[in-house]
């Protein structure tokens, strides 16, 4: 027995070594979480206005163009649950706030970053922000969190080829987008719109969903801070083909919460003419260009 | 918990430690922690089916107490009517409820006599026809009196229950599994040893091989459409390596997480796929279920003893059930019913037991004679299994007419070249140390074991670094879901 243990230790040895040196290397690696998480830790006094959710916020929600202090903490994927998480741990830290803007997409109610192929942004948020919302292993470390091929890909991009991780400015909207292979607003408008598409109605979820979205509204109306709902533009070939009852289902609820404690508004950019194909990164995002031109029309409206 | 999960890397070594330094001076103890350790493991799944699993074992535990006190037939009748119809009914209601009503409602609309009926939304217990087919077995056997009913209450929950093959089996049979539950276990060095070495290999098949043409396999058959006739044949041939690695890749993790704790499971697969004829792919295929339906349905129903009629009769409600007990969808059953047309000319003109041996015994090089079989043999089997791969009988026919097609001779269209051409090669390698390593247990039993150690262990690495490095997308094990 005492062999059988000795010789299975010292030929998993190697392994255990290398893995817990590529956890180490990987954890040294700078990213957005940990540069959002060091820019709260810092300034959350300073913070007027917070942006939360996840892509469409990120990547079109430029704090540069406000003229309030304001901070972009969304992320790609962000749910509300993880949104709520962000505002509670900050709580008495936020002096200032005056006002969180809370984007309300297509998808957002029937969203759950745990399941499917983003679910590896979920260690981000324990790791990063020491937000403990899994208890599971692989969200609990670099390894697990990616394939080894993915892992490997972040070690030599950072290590041999120099190349930041880092996707997010100082104040934390997206200033590097991933290169696709097609931007085409036709294709990509198909694709997001199949991706959004609720395939079975989850209830569950839905529900779960919009009491984290009351909680949220409600802890703003506690706290005095208006609440900014908002449903971000989208290209005509991806808004024309939502499912109408999926998008009806999100607009009352929007509505419907905004109206609840008295400290909301929603305001629906989704058919919004002022965007044009230039304005578009893809079909349901806004590029450099629409992130600007967006980010100042909101900042007048939320100054109104 | 899935057996190539981080949660059963670290399971497994927490629950060695516990058997065999802090139970191991006692036998109820040891039991009785393999009882927790497999409730846990379930549990990990789905609590909600514990009380199901343990209903189960509490109702053929009693069933085989009572059995040992009834003398007349007629009770000795009634008690294994009484486990017959509470187990196979509970499989029925979950397996097969919907199937039942939704064909129901089809045939009585064709019949121009609508019906109104409502499907249920029934989770299927995982495992439950692996556990289910478990626990009857022990029930015939007491029935027959060809086993002894055990009054050890921790012993007959740990076979039920024992985590190695609760989910997946191998289905074991009481005659085997529960004696050893009664003798004292001692560890065996060579046995921990040799386990090892079977799971390194179940989980190479699984991650490596099955994982990576599940990707291929998936795209194909989700967008057979789109693809020419010979990308459809590849996809059936990725989805052939896929379900015999996943499912033999488990059965390997199960028998040597087995060993470890000093039990030995029965064999599962024999490597089925350079059988020479159907007959010896089903010798090969799925062991523990074959031999159980040959046992328990095929043997009682008269075999292959009668006449023509009663052979033919025999062999389909073999092969039909098998397909059934896959699961609730006419693709089984065709699947089932296609191997029961490929098998019944070999028992018609009796050369079902032509190729009992191994193929090629002691040669490195099968004849062109046996590589002839072997091949059509596994052509014969590719087809079958588009059925059992299909989502229903209409994707199968469509998939079939891709086929045959005039696109079939064009060139397969892959994007990802370069992967399809890193799963072919592994592919190649993998059915190369299957049939060097055909004569042992598993392929890698043997090999090896006369190399100097650093060689050994490079050779251990290497598959390791393949499982890291070449591990297709994490697929859950098809057989969870029968």
């Amino acid at each position: 027995m005492r062999k059988f243990l000795i010789k299975t230790i010292l030929f998993t040895l190697p392994v255990l070594f290398m893995t817990i040196a590529m956890e180490l290397l990987l954890r040294n690696i700078p990213n957005d979480y940990e540069q959002k998480k060091a820019y709260l830790d810092k300034h959350a006094a300073e913070i007027e206005t917070l942006v939360l959710g996840s892509s469409h916020s990120y990547y079109g929600i430029n704090p540069a163009f406000f003229t309030s202090n304001t901070f972009n903490v969304s992320h790609v994927s962000q749910t509300f649950k993880y949104d709520y998480a962000i505002l509670k741990k900050y709580q008495p830290k936020f002096k200032s706030l005056r006002t969180i803007v809370l984007p309300l997409s297509y998808f957002t109610l029937y969203g759950n970053i745990e399941e499917g192929a983003e679910s590896w942004r979920v260690k981000n948020y324990n790791l990063y922000y020491g937000l403990n919302v899994s208890g599971k292993l692989k969200d609990n470390l670099e390894v697990l969190g990616n394939t080894f091929k993915v892992n490997k890909k972040r070690l030599t991009n950072y290590y041999f080829a120099h190349e930041s991780a880092i996707t997010a400015t100082e104040l934390g909207w997206c200033m590097k987008r991933e290169i696709k292979k097609t931007n085409d607003l036709v294709e990509t408008g198909k694709a997001a719109e199949l991706r959004h598409t609720a395939k079975e109605a989850d209830t569950a979820l839905v529900n779960y969903n919009i009491a984290i979205l009351k909680s949220i509204s409600a802890w703003c109306a506690e706290q005095n801070i208006k609440l900014v709902l908002i449903t971000m533009p989208a290209y005509k070939t991806y808004s024309e083909r939502l499912n109408i009852d999926q998008l009806n289902l999100t607009i009352n609820t929007a509505q419907q919460v905004a109206n609840e404690n008295g400290n909301g508004i929603y305001l629906n950019f989704l058919n919004d003419p002022r965007f044009v194909e230039a304005d578009f990164y893809d079909a349901d995002h806004l590029s450099d260009i629409g992130a600007e031109k967006f980010s100042k029309i909101l900042n007048d409206e939320i100054n109104k | 918990m899935l057996f190539h999960s981080i949660d059963f890397a670290i399971f497994v070594p927490v629950v060695f430690v516990l058997y065999w330094f802090v139970t191991n001076k006692s036998l109820k103890a040891q039991n009785w922690l393999i009882v927790v350790a497999s409730y846990v493991f379930y549990g990990w799944w789905d609590y909600r089916f514990l009380s199901l699993i343990f209903f189960t074992t509490l109702l053929d535990y009693i069933v085989g107490i009572g059995l040992s006190k009834a003398e007349k037939p007629i009770h000795r009748k009634l008690l294994l009517a009484t486990s017959m119809t509470i187990n196979l009914g509970m499989l029925g209601f979950y397996k097969y409820f919907n199937f039942f009503i939704d064909n129901f409602i089809t045939a009585f609309t064709f019949l121009g006599m609508p019906i109104q009926a409502n499907t249920l939304d029934i989770i299927l217990p995982v495992g439950i026809s692996f556990y289910t087919f478990q626990t009857l077995s022990y029930v015939i056997d007491v029935y027959r009196r060809q086993l002894e009913p055990t009054k050890n209450l921790a012993a007959f929950i740990a076979f039920v229950t024992f985590f190695p093959q609760l989910v997946a089996g191998p289905i074991e049979r009481a005659t085997n599994l529960l004696p050893q539950f009664y003798k004292h276990r001692t560890f065996d060095y060579g046995k921990a040893v040799d386990g090892m070495r079977q799971i390194l290999w179940g989980l190479f098949k699984k991650i490596v091989i099955a994982d990576n043409c599940a990707d291929f396999a998936n795209k194909i058959f989700g967008n057979y459409d789109d693809l020419n006739g010979s990308t459809l044949v590849f996809g059936a041939i990725f989805f052939t390596f896929q379900i015999y690695c996943d499912f033999s890749g488990y059965s390997d993790i199960a028998i040597g997480t087995a060993r470890l704790f000093g039990f030995d499971l029965m064999r599962n697969f024999s490597f089925p796929y350079f059988s020479r004829d159907i007959a010896e792919f089903w010798r090969r295929w799925h062991i523990s279920l074959s031999t159980w339906f040959r046992d328990y349905v095929y043997i009682p129903l008269g075999g292959s003893k009668g006449g023509t009629w009663m052979k033919v009769r025999n062999t389909f409600i073999i092969f039909l059930l098998s397909g059934f007990w896959h699961g609730a969808n006419w693709t089984f059953i065709a699947w089932g019913a296609l191997n029961a047309m490929y098998f019944l000319p070999l028992l018609l003109t009796q050369n079902n037991r032509a190729n009992l041996d191994i193929v090629a015994q002691g040669k490195n090089v099968p004849s062109f004679r046996e590589f002839s079989s072997m091949l059509v043999t596994f052509g014969l089997t590719v087809f079958a299994w588009i059925f059992f791969r299909a989502d229903n009988m209409g994707h199968a026919m469509g998939y079939i007419s891709g086929i045959f097609s005039a696109s079939l001779f064009k060139l397969p269209n892959f994007t990802t070249v370069g992967l399809v051409a890193t799963t072919n090669m592994f592919l190649v390698l993998f059915v190369l140390l299957e049939w060097f390593g055909r004569q042992d247990e598993y392929a890698i039993e043997k090999l090896g074991l006369k190399w100097k150690r650093p060689f050994r262990h490079a050779f251990y690495y290497a598959l390791i670094a393949a499982i890291v490095w070449f591990g297709g997308k994490e697929q859950e094990f098809i057989y969870f879901q029968f």
